[in-house]
């Protein structure tokens, strides 16, 4: 993938990413880069230095950072705006909506900061409602990683992909889960562990707790848990969630407000599906919480390795 | 692609473009009034721009009706999204879609036009618009765009209301395109004093807004917004596309212009006229145009 890596090394979606896009620069001379007064955060000085012409820094203007890009969309570029989650899908909500989506115009709207991963610069960093926005918007494309060179592939894809895409990924160095090279496809959910007495459906960085979580079940039951990365939240697999729910047991985890989140997306599927099964989303509850570390929001909203062994726990009971 | 004559123009073919276009801006506006006439439109807004619009859409602007996407055009974004029907008018007059088009497909279901423009089915909006503030934004990023592709003649015109300068994303485009030297970007900014709720004074004054761009670093024209001799002078003397700043036009007009029972009224940003009004606001405007050109 063009990024020296030793595997097993833990390293955070947006320093790959980062690099990453100025291979995305070097393929094709349509991809631009657009800033907010944050390429920093975003790791992406290596394109800035690199592509000087094709980056563009609009200033904290996250509204402008949206429509700037738009108007580079409508003259044939493909540009990626960078900044943080809660600001693009926020402050920016009525320009991707508005200037992005309703043009269908490919823009890359890349949002780091998601859930709770910046959670002790308080909740104005966070990016909790991020998929219930984005996903709301029409044939907007919503992504999260579930490894960190994952991205990598991600941008690889929207580079033929027609229409907006929205990437989420928080900021913890996460381990990479996928050792060797493996198909990737937007709207193709991965099945990075086999399993039938019961499914995690996850993305982001709940993928490698569920991961955790699955081996640990199975020492400690015998139980085989199917780990789905579900890295495209929009246009989700739905095929993927209804072989989950054959397994009648499916715990749905992203950091994301439970409401409108990854969960919410698989139990409409599921309900349509008609299937009986267990079912029960883990993911941020419906209220604010003004300063703590991630790892403990993880655990005391359960979706860390022990919640999730825990409430896997409790429907193997039944 | 309709061309403007190159040089100076001597006085009397000057006197007959005036003419033309007096002649153009009359029939717009008896077309918005008929319109209103069938629909709800934005008619105080609608009349106060048509003379602009229509120095813009038919002498100034680069624009081939039979290929909407030559590269060589100029772009037109309509930040101001409600005065669509002006625009979709004046398309119309230069051979985009005929009059009847429009007022048969107007705000009916699957039509290319009404209220706001789309470009998801008409081809002759360049970017769908509706919501304020975000016209002059996206059209940095065309400029930006156009410069970045090495199109060094096409120019970008976005029409905005003096109303829609109260919002924040407005200024952040303002201030972005002086740092990119949008040379290619041309603001048309009319300003008719009067929102919805009142006069821009009571609601939010908006304080000399030329001073303003000004002070921005943006190359700044005053003109009447009703004399279209003096907008004909102002887009001669537009500096060139690839000038190191953009150009603001501050339009200075009336709501409701031309009808003496819609001028300065707050109740006319948008209705609809009974036929007896549309007649009399027709006949107005024809009497006002005879007495200034003979016949109509």
């Amino acid at each position: 993938m063009g990024i020296t890596q030793s595997f097993g090394d833990m390293v955070a979606v947006r320093d790959v990413a980062g690099k990453y896009i100025s291979k995305l620069g070097e393929k094709n001379d349509k991809v631009v880069v657009v800033n907010a007064d944050l390429s920093g955060t975003s790791r992406n000085k290596g394109f800035v230095e690199e592509f000087p012409d094709r980056s563009f820094n609009v200033g904290i203007a996250e509204q402008n950072l949206v429509s700037f890009s738009a108007g580079l969309a409508h003259e044939g570029f493909m540009p990626y705006a960078f900044t943080m989650a809660p600001f693009i899908s926020m402050r920016a909500c009525e320009q991707c909506r508005t200037d992005v989506a309703y043009g269908h115009l490919n823009v890359r709207l890349i949002g780091n900061y998601a859930g709770y991963s910046s959670g002790v610069s308080g909740a104005t960093h966070c990016a909790l409602e991020d998929c219930a926005i984005m996903g709301s918007m029409a044939r907007m494309t919503v992504l999260e990683p579930g490894d960190p060179y994952q991205i990598c592939k991600m941008l690889e894809a929207t580079l033929t992909w027609d229409g907006p895409v929205y990437i989420r990924s928080g900021i913890e160095a996460i381990k990479p889960i996928y050792p060797e090279e493996y198909d990737y496809q937007i709207g193709k959910a991965i099945i990075a562990r086999e399993g039938s007495d019961g499914a995690f459906i996850c993305s982001g960085i709940v993928v490698q707790f569920a991961l955790e979580a699955a081996e640990r079940l199975e020492k400690e039951t015998g139980a085989k848990i199917r780990v789905i990365d579900m890295h495209t939240i929009k246009p989700i697999d739905e095929m993927a969630v209804i072989e989950a729910a054959k397994t009648g047991r499916v715990i749905a985890a992203q950091d994301h407000n439970i409401i409108g989140g990854l969960g919410y997306y698989a139990a409409a599927v599921i309900a349509k599906s008609g299937l009986a099964t267990q079912f029960k989303i883990l993911g941020c509850p419906d209220h604010f919480v003004p300063i703590a570390t991630a790892p403990y929001l993880f655990k005391v909203n359960e979706y860390d390795t022990d919640g999730l062994v825990k409430n896997m726990k409790e429907m193997l009971k039944k | 692609m309709q061309s403007k004559p190159l040089g100076k123009m001597d006085p009397e073919a000057r006197k007959k473009l005036i003419a033309r276009l007096e002649k153009a801006a009359l029939k717009i506006r008896k077309n918005l009034l008929t319109l209103c006439s069938q629909q709800v439109i934005h008619i105080g807004g609608d009349l106060s721009v048509a003379d602009v619009m229509t120095v813009l859409w038919q002498y100034q602007i680069k624009y081939d009706p039979q290929n909407p996407k030559d590269e060589t055009r100029d772009r037109f974004i309509l930040s101001k999204g409600h005065a669509a029907a002006v625009t979709s008018f004046n398309q119309a007059a230069i051979g985009c879609y005929r009059d009847e088009d429009i007022f048969k497909e107007y705000a009916g279901d699957n039509g290319r036009f009404a209220m706001h423009s789309c470009n998801l089915i008409n081809p002759h909006v360049e970017v769908s618009t509706g919501s304020l503030g975000h016209g002059l934004p996206v059209a940095a990023g065309v400029a930006q765009g156009l410069k970045l592709k090495g199109n060094t003649t096409s120019r970008v015109y976005v029409v905005m209301g003096d109303g829609e300068q109260s919002e924040g994303s407005m200024w952040e485009a303002i201030l972005n395109s002086v740092h990119y030297k949008l040379g290619n970007l041309v603001g048309i900014v009319y300003c008719n004093k009067l929102g919805f709720d009142g006069t821009l004074q009571q609601i939010t004054a908006l304080g000399d807004i030329a001073d303003k761009y000004r002070v921005f670093g943006w190359n700044v024209v005053e003109v009447d917004g009703h004399d279209i001799a003096a907008m004909v002078e102002a887009f001669d003397h537009l500096p060139p596309a690839d000038f190191d700043k953009p150009t603001v036009l501050i339009c200075h007009t009336v709501k409701g212009h031309g009808v003496d029972f819609m001028e300065n009224q707050v109740k006319w940003h948008a209705g609809r006229l009974s036929p007896e009004n549309r007649d009399e606001a027709i006949r107005q405007l024809e009497a006002a145009y005879q007495e200034k050109w003979g016949e109509a």
